[in-house]
């Protein structure tokens, strides 16, 4: 599509109140629209999918309240004057794979999170799963890194003790005559995606591996390489193990601005001092577009998209134990997946997301409407779903540009910086394998002003929190035997112990809210979601620290749970 | 391995009555509690009102758990505190137990168990509850328990949405605690609490009871900022134009108790879809023999004092069962009844004083509640009025009813309106 179609097409869309130009290698969008569903629907018209040319949205849209980032209230100079080779902007999956990767190398690395823990955002709001890659099309990054990543999930999941399980995927049909056809689509998606295991089974199979389907489905693609991991868990593993390694994780700091001369990043202002690295890396999620803007270097737009997930109790985990979709044989408008049924490692049903464009990237609140019709939909995979087995909900924002694809490159304009933005479903799954790739890029650049070393002490294993109660009982005799505090029971949903709580404290990330314990080691994850655990954890936390109950958070500074003592 | 005659698994009310009463009828007993002292959720209740059946005395929660746990005491009984049932398994002898405590893993078996394992809270995401998810979301026993038991203060100005006791009461105890309580919503027309707390809790200190409202949001990234309100139609569904907005700290719900029988499923219980508690005879034996339960795990009581008893009826029969067999007919409650507990009677017992617990599903007035037996009234008791909220309770003599394996055990609620 050259300039003058895409122009083409925006008047007759939007009657001249849209421009598109070309300029430094991009197609920059400029004009006024009413709403962001209009300024969503220019950009994606003026938009080749997978190209490299990239949409920038420079479209003032007038519903759109100008929504500072939120930053965090620490405020103190810990970091001022800070030298480091590389500052890692993000401490999402892409940010703490990269930094774990890069630790193997001799060198100084500083990642930034401008929230209390890691995964806060999209890395910890997804469903988890370990996508099979067949839907990706040649040409894209999201193609060339997906079976890459797919594959290194045993190894990575084994030595960062982290739970995956390829659990399975079915795609399923409910028309028969569909058959021959996505036959046909399996067998040429199969050979140019690389997939040996994908197959066809029929409707009495699926019935066999999944009773509880619906009596409607004809035949099923059956992707036996999907699985699924704790994505949180994932992030954290990936964190506490490059930490082990010798990388500095900086939680409550976020990146304000930058200096930037003669294409490079000079210095790094943050609410904890001013930051003088000499490659940045950003993989800064919704804010990648902001960070690349800091840098001198936007060359892309994001738009974000959220969506919801709802979290099923474990009982109505026994209905299903793998991944499963419905698919309808009409165009599909919408990019992402419109959600599914799965089982998690921790053997809840998760079902969800949908997908909803959005101009508010922080804005994680959950809606009736997401989650009615998402069951809606779902409940055609499963009748015997129902929102009474729903025990929480949760809305994760994804980070998509116009053009639907990863950028995973150095800076077009600014020489010491390497983006990894654009990261969206299967983002989880490609990470392993891009942060090697980006792991290279940064050595590769760092090698034109210094001698890179390989990091003797470098260790691949990471050890979780044990988990006691999946122990056989001598094992878990043993372990209390060796510390009485793990036969006292806190989570009873969870049977988490008050020493896997204090071990989680303990842990080489110290979160020590109610949330950071939760999201290490599951207390307050079950079906009374913390309405016994948590004045029992909170006062274990205050314990550790030696501080009033009052000083423990939830999870930000200002998420206080009591105000102190009463009468 | 230690080899008791009954193990009971709670050490609340009920589960303190129950092995009183199994210790009493002869059966070596095990008192098995999760947390670090007996007594249960009434450690946490420092309000009075508890007793007034069983002792004719106005009691606090603690005093009138004390009343059990002395008595427990003093009969030498054994209880393993901070122990958790982590399994349960079924043999032919009777039933196995795996405990985890600070002294390791343990397995204990028994002939008969009880479960007396109370109930849990509804959360707000099972209320249909959206918006963010800041801190200063509690369920009433949370903050109960933050409040009572913790020495601290979890809101200084709140919204309480559900009209149940434990909201009613924590409504009075904020507000003594300095808190302001702005409201109590309920999405249903009428009090979910006992009248009495609606006048003690709310109207002595001119808190504002809102029925047909419910929170449909709540607001702020952080420490929660404010609620949505909303009115509801009389589906419970809430009606658009009618939101407001409510600055305040906190959200407290008090939304419903759901007993806990994630235990008894574990064993193939079969429960009652209506108590979400197991089905029972009146000997409260559940669809597993040997099985009893007991207290707010078998139903939600309104009062402890029925809970106590409860336990003692579980506890009792659960020393005769170590000896005897059942022969089972079950008792059907029509549709004016929400629910009747026990639902099965077990002809082999001695059924002169069996009670009967149930509760109508709407508000009646000028009622008759009657039991038919293959048809024929035996036993009709005039109600000016029942309310859902109010259990009821009678005493029944069932053994004079000369009945068989197929007698038919009818309860039914006639309405003045009906002739």
């Amino acid at each position: 599509m050259n300039l003058n179609q895409i122009n083409k097409k925006l008047n007759a869309r939007f009657h001249g109140a849209v421009r598109a130009k070309l300029s430094g290698g991009c197609i920059i969008l400029s004009g006024e629209l009413p709403t962001w569903q209009d300024t969503v629907e220019a950009c994606q018209l003026a938009a080749t999918k997978y190209s490299s040319t990239h949409v920038v949205n420079d479209i003032v849209c007038r519903e759109v309240k100008s929504l500072p980032m939120r930053t965090p209230k620490l405020q103190d100079s810990a970091l001022d004057g800070r030298k480091p080779d590389i500052l890692i902007i993000g401490g999402g999956i892409s940010g703490v794979s990269i930094a774990r990767e890069l630790s193997k190398w001799k060198l100084d690395i500083l990642l930034v999170e401008k929230e209390a823990d890691l995964a806060l955002q999209a890395s910890g709001r997804n469903d988890g799963e370990v996508h099979p890659g067949i839907d990706l099309s040649k040409g894209s990054k999201k193609h060339y890194y997906i079976r890459k990543g797919n594959a290194m999930f045993d190894e990575i999941c084994r030595e960062l003790d982290v739970p995956f399980r390829r659990v399975g995927q079915y795609v399923c049909f409910n028309k028969g005559f569909a058959k021959p056809l996505v036959y046909l689509y399996c067998l040429y998606r199969k050979k140019h995606s690389g997939i040996s295991d994908t197959k066809l089974i029929s409707g009495t199979e699926l019935k066999r591996i999944e009773p509880n389907f619906a009596e409607e489905f004809k035949f099923a693609i059956s992707n036996p390489s999907s699985g699924c991991v704790c994505p949180y868990g994932l992030t954290i593993a990936y964190a506490e193990n490059a930490v082990q390694n010798g990388v500095e994780i900086a939680l409550n700091t976020a990146v304000l601005d930058m200096e930037v001369e003669n294409g490079e990043i000079k210095s790094v202002k943050t609410n904890r001092g001013v930051v003088y690295p000499k490659l940045v890396i950003s993989a800064a999620g919704v804010f990648a577009e902001d960070i690349a803007k800091m840098a001198n270097d936007r060359f892309f737009s994001i738009h974000p998209r959220r969506g919801t997930n709802s979290i099923l109790d474990k009982k109505a985990g026994a209905y299903m134990h793998s991944i499963a979709s419905v698919k309808d044989l009409t165009v599909s408008k919408t990019h992402s997946k419109g959600g599914g049924i799965l089982h998690t490692v921790h053997n809840n049903l998760l079902i969800g997301p949908d997908a909803v464009e959005t101009y508010e990237k922080e804005n994680t609140e959950t809606h009736k409407e997401s989650i009615e019709a998402v069951f809606s939909k779902q409940k055609r995979t499963m009748p015997k779903l129902s929102e009474r087995d729903i025990i929480t909900y949760f809305t994760g924002v994804r980070a998509p540009t116009f053009e639907e694809d990863f950028i995973i490159e150095s800076g077009r304009k600014t020489k010491n910086l390497i983006h990894c933005a654009g990261i969206q479903s299967p983002g989880l799954t490609t990470a392993p394998a891009v942060a090697l790739d980006i792991e290279k890029m940064a050595v590769q650049m760092l090698r034109r002003v210094q001698t890179v070393e390989k990091n003797p002490n470098f260790s691949p294993i990471r050890h979780g929190v044990p988990v006691l109660k999946d122990m056989n009982d001598k094992q878990r005799a043993e372990m209390i035997r060796k510390n009485p505090d793990y036969g006292v029971i806190v989570c009873r949903c969870e049977e988490i112990s008050k020493g896997e709580i204090l071990d989680a404290l303990r842990s080489p990330i110290c979160v020590p809210t109610v949330d950071g314990i939760k999201k290490r080691i599951r207390p307050g994850m079950g079906r009374c979601q913390g309405g016994f655990c948590s004045p029992l954890v909170t006062q274990i936390i205050a314990d550790f620290l030696g501080v009033p109950l009052s000083e423990v958070k939830k999870s930000s500074a200002d998420s206080a749970i009591t105000f102190g003592r009463t009468k | 391995m230690q080899n008791y005659d009954v193990l009971v698994i709670g050490g609340g009310p009920a589960g303190l009555a129950a092995a009183i009463a199994a210790h009493k009828n002869g059966a070596k007993t095990l008192l098995v509690e999760r947390e670090a002292r007996l007594g249960g959720i009434l450690k946490q209740c420092i309000h009075d009102g508890f007793g007034l059946v069983r002792f004719q005395e106005k009691l606090s929660g603690p005093e009138y758990a004390e009343r059990f746990i002395d008595e427990f005491h003093k009969l030498n009984l054994e209880a393993k505190t901070l122990t958790f049932v982590t399994r349960l398994e079924k043999n032919a002898s009777g039933f196995s137990a795996v405990l985890v405590n600070r002294d390791g893993v343990e397995t204990v078996t028994a002939k008969a168990l009880i479960l007396a394992t109370g109930c849990r809270e509804r959360t707000a995401k099972q209320v249909n509850i959206h918006g963010t998810r800041p801190a200063g979301v509690f369920t009433a026993g949370t903050a109960q328990h933050f409040t009572n038991l913790l020495g601290e203060l979890p809101t200084k100005k709140c919204v309480i949405l559900g009209s149940g006791d434990i909201g009613l009461i924590m409504a009075r105890r904020l507000t003594l605690e300095g808190a302001k309580v702005l409201g109590v919503y309920e999405a249903k027309s009428t009090p979910s609490g006992l009248t009495r707390n609606i006048h003690q809790c709310l109207h002595d200190y001119d808190i504002p009871l809102y029925l047909s409202h419910t929170v449909t949001r709540v607001f702020g990234a952080d420490r929660l900022t404010a609620v949505e309100i909303a009115e509801v139609d009389d589906k419970m569904q809430p009606i658009s134009g009618t939101e407001q907005i409510l600055e305040c700290d906190a959200l407290i719900l008090s939304v419903g108790l759901i007993p806990e029988n994630e235990l008894a499923e574990t064993l193939d219980v079969q429960l009652d879809p209506k108590t979400k508690g197991p089905v029972c005879n009146a000997q409260l034996m559940t669809s597993v023999s040997g099985i009893f339960s007991c207290g707010n795990a078998l139903h939600v009581n309104d009062l402890v004092d029925y809970v106590s008893e409860s336990g003692e009826i579980a506890g009792e029969n659960a020393a005769k069962y170590v000896k005897a067999e059942r022969k089972e007919i079950p008792v059907k409650a029509g549709s004016r009844l929400l629910y009747a507990v026990p639902q099965k009677l077990d002809l082999n017992s001695d059924n002169q004083k069996t009670v009967l617990y149930f509760r109508s599903r709407d508000i009646l007035n000028g009622c008759t509640f009657k039991i038919t037996v293959d048809g024929k009234t035996v036993f009709s008791k005039k109600y000016p009025f029942l309310r859902p909220p109010e259990m009821e309770k009678l005493q029944i003599d069932f053994s004079q009813y000369q009945l068989s394996e197929n007698s038919e055990i009818q309860l039914d609620i006639e309405v003045k309106s009906d002739e």
